[in-house]
């Protein structure tokens, strides 16, 4: 995996992501005990509410006490004191001196990296299995339901807001089963846009402004709102820069697996900015701007005869092995599992406008036209992002135990065979590292396709 | 009263109905259906409530994966399996899209797609609360226009408030059939009859109660159960291997039984009724065992079982066994089953969480496990 450290050295935002994922519990911490702040756990995108309610919202696995590299560690005082891009640059230079033994240790720190995320996930789904949680559901919930078991005690409020799928809002029901402490802070998303549902979703979501108020006992503004969902616009700009601009063009600013490395570093950290919207939003837009002005020195490299092959669904879980598959067999993996939910739909801040039912009408057209309330919008979605990533070919990820967003592939398969003309391949996923020889060898065959 | 002649006789009730040009309009049975809608259009409700096995669910692989809820998977193996096992299933005119949970979605969106029955959607909030009655509202609404512009006709509130006056003497009888003092398997099949043909079968089922008012099984050697969970169908052996291994259900907390007729109105609810569509929105709203909703579901449930478990011990001072029943891969009720269970352990109730699909093979494995439970709860 050198190829893929190699390069990722160059990008200091990535390094700065991932360095405040894993060591996220000291942050939290001090968010908690020192500054006195609430932590909200969050599950999917949803983190807005908390972050403009002004409490911390944290994806539960980032409470774990992660092995992070030593040399990462290092990085990260050194980063104190020169700046993150300060130590990328001389994370480079060494490199290019080609001094093996340092080369070595700078390659291993990525990949240390994406294994013990990787690592931690299953760690989190064994605590779900022993806790009770059957074994037929998805590797996500399981997961999830594992960094509550282990972690719920240290937040204050669980944010709960219910989608499409059943398995998910039952695991929120059961997270009070789980532990009482936290307050749950509901947000029923009603199923359709009909009749008065967008403003039924706008007093929901002014419900559960009530409870942070109560949970904060500050009030939350309009403009509290407006600034947040102005932070995570521009997060949400800059990452479907990368999606549709950047992962779509034909010259990367790197090779492909380390495209989506951090592609896939970027669809786990999104869920809840690392607890800090605006130091995210700040990592997110030198990640463009260093991608572009790679781009822009042609450093990097051509990837124009290299097959986009659109693996999805991705966030419930998935094999990470693949995208480096798809790139030794000559392909490109892109990923944009939240830009296909619509989760990236940008809110209109304009002081004209009620921000409440802004984010209520984000709420409504997620689920009526992203994830869908049936498998024939849902389709459609995995369809529309197939068209707009310009895909020559889909690797659907047929995640056991999902009920919801994987199990549509029949209907998909006969959709994307009529309309898009491109081949697709559905993998059987379970758990991370489960069934490599599989994933490889159902990838190669799919691959000679092109 | 087998099986056989039941689907016999609907199959012939059903051809009739659609001889006097009514509609037949199929879904997989939950409790937020307004089936009274469908009934005051002059249309027929069918309830999708059949058990399935090894060749149901294996049609349903082309469709959706073998991890999905056996129950759904048998829904769609009902249409897909040739040639198909109930004919009367060729009568069906549109089918209801509703989200009971993702399973039902995609599993009536599959019926409708590749067996080419036009849908009609039906949703519900996912919560119980003030504003998911209004949202409730809104798809009562659209239903009502889409079941009048099916039949050309406006369905006016008075047709509406016969209907549910009619179902709710329904309920009534159903909860009577519950209270009889017979043996459980005999009361489910009659429970499960009244559930395929609904109100017309009332003055049957009356018939039934008054012959067995004063009928007593002898059920001194069994051990007496409440059933909770999902619902056991038409043509299910659970409930014989329950019996079998020495068990009688005297309560059947599922949908087929106390969740269905515990939503009965009171008499004086239809005194100077406005609106019809009031008594069908309270309805959803305070259908507080209903294991569509969160968030308090499993809250609701453990304090309602403990209630008549404890009921039970006092008037009995025996134990009252607990099964909960699990169809594979039911989000709803598998995901809380081992909260479920612990929750009610911790207050000295023992719980058998049973889990399995419809497949013959697991036959064995339920009986040891049934004929366990009953042990350990005699001792």
């Amino acid at each position: 995996m050198s190829l893929i450290a190699d390069e990722i050295i160059r990008f200091s935002s990535v390094l700065k992501i991932a360095y405040n994922f894993l060591t996220g519990r000291a942050y939290l911490k001090r968010k908690k005990f020192r500054e006195k702040e609430k932590l909200v756990s969050v599950a999917l995108p949803f983190s807005d509410l908390p972050f403009a309610a002004g409490t911390v919202p944290v994806f539960p696995i980032r409470m774990h006490i992660f092995n992070v590299n030593q040399y990462l560690s290092y990085l990260g005082t050194a980063s104190n004191i020169f700046g993150w891009k300060g130590v990328s640059n001389f994370l480079g230079f060494v490199k290019n001196l080609g001094i093996s033994e340092v080369s070595k240790i700078v390659d291993d720190i990525i990949e240390d990296v994406i294994k013990e995320i990787n690592e931690k996930y299953n760690e989190m789904y064994d605590i779900g299995i022993e806790g009770g949680i059957s074994s037929d559901f998805c590797y996500g919930l399981k997961s999830l339901v594992g960094m509550h078991l282990s972690k719920s005690r240290n937040v204050d409020a669980y944010m709960n807001i219910t989608i499409r799928c059943s398995a998910f809002n039952k695991y929120l029901e059961s997270l009070t089963a789980i532990n009482n402490d936290p307050r749950p802070i509901w947000i029923d998303i009603p199923p359709r846009n009909i009749g008065n549902a967008l403003e039924l979703l706008t007093d929901n979501i002014n419900h559960a402004l009530v409870d942070f108020e109560n949970l904060t006992g500050k009030t939350v503004s309009d403009n509290m709102l407006r600034n947040h969902f102005n932070i995570s616009n521009q997060v949400k700009s800059a990452y479907k820069t990368i999606i549709f601009d950047i992962s779509a063009s034909d010259f990367y600013p790197c090779n492909p697996a380390t495209f989506s490395e951090i592609m896939s570093l970027l669809n786990i950290t999104f869920q809840d900015y690392n607890s800090n919207a605006i130091r995210y939003r700040d990592n997110m837009n030198s990640l463009v701007k260093e991608m572009r002005e790679r781009i822009r020195k042609g450093i990097g490299m051509d990837v124009s005869g290299m097959p986009r092959i659109f693996v999805t669904p991705i966030f419930g879980g998935w094999e990470p092995k693949s995208h480096d598959y798809i790139y030794e067999l000559g392909g490109r993996a892109l990923y944009a599992d939240w830009g296909l939910l619509k989760l990236l739909e940008e809110i209109p801040i304009s002081p004209r406008n009620n921000p409440v039912e802004e984010y209520a009408h984000f709420l409504l057209n997620a689920t009526e036209t992203g994830i869908g309330c049936d498998n024939d919008k849902l389709t459609d979605s995995y369809l529309r992002m197939a068209k707009e990533l310009n895909a020559d070919g889909i690797v659907f990820i047929q995640l056991f135990g999902c009920h919801s967003i994987s199990n549509c592939y029949r209907m998909l398969r006969d959709k994307v065979r009529r309309e898009l003309e491109i081949p697709i391949t559905a993998i059987t996923f379970n758990k991370i590292g489960e069934n490599i020889e599989q994933v490889k060898t159902r990838i190669g065959a799919f691959m000679e396709m092109f | 009263m087998q099986a056989l002649e039941i689907f016999e006789g609907f199959s012939h009730y059903l051809k009739e109905m659609k001889s006097q040009g009514k509609k037949v309009i199929a879904f997989i049975s939950h409790d937020n259906i307004p089936e009274e809608l469908i009934d005051a259009a002059g249309f027929i409700p069918l309830r999708l409530i059949f058990a399935g096995n090894d060749e149901l669910m294996d049609a349903s692989h082309d469709y959706l994966p073998p991890s999905t809820c056996a129950f759904a998977q048998t829904c769609i193996g009902l249409f897909a399996l040739k040639p198909r096992q109930f004919d009367f299933l060729e009568l069906v005119d549109y089918f209801i899209v509703s989200n009971h949970c993702v399973s039902d979605i995609c599993a009536s969106e599959v019926i409708c797609k590749y067996f080419n029955i036009p849908r009609i959607n039906f949703y519900t909030s996912y919560m119980r609360n003030s504003n998911s009655e209004k949202y409730f509202r809104l798809e009562i609404a659209e239903f009502r226009n889409k079941l009048e512009e099916i039949r050309d006709a406006v369905i006016s509130d008075e047709m509406i408030i016969e209907s549910i006056s009619r179902y709710n003497e329904f309920r009534q009888v159903i909860k009577e059939i519950n209270n009889l003092k017979l043996q459980g398997g005999l009361k489910l099949k009659l429970m499960q009859k009244a559930f395929l043909f609904g109100p017309k079968i009332l003055p049957e089922l009356r018939e039934f109660i008054a012959s067995n008012e004063d009928s007593r099984t002898n059920t001194s050697n069994s051990i007496d159960l409440l059933l909770t969970g999902c619902s056991i169908f038409i043509n299910d052996i659970l409930i014989d291997l329950i019996e079998e291994g020495g068990g009688n259900v005297l309560f059947f907390d599922t949908w087929i039984g106390y969740n269905y007729y515990s939503q009965q109105f009171e008499e004086n609810a239809f005194d100077n009724i406005q609106n019809p569509i009031d008594l069908l929105a309270s309805r959803f709203v305070n259908n507080i065992y209903g294991d569509h909703s969160v968030p308090n579901f499993l809250e609701n449930r453990i304090a309602h079982i403990e209630k008549i478990y404890r009921d039970y011990n006092q008037k009995t001072g025996k134990k009252l066994g607990i099964i909960n029943h699990i169809i594979k891969f039911c989000d709803h009720h598998s995901l809380m089953s081992s909260f479920f269970k612990n929750k009610l352990q911790e207050k000295g109730i023992q719980v058998l969480n049973i889990e399995r699909d419809y497949s013959r093979a697991n036959r064995g494995q339920l009986s040891t496990r049934i004929e366990a439970y009953l042990e350990m709860i005699s001792e």
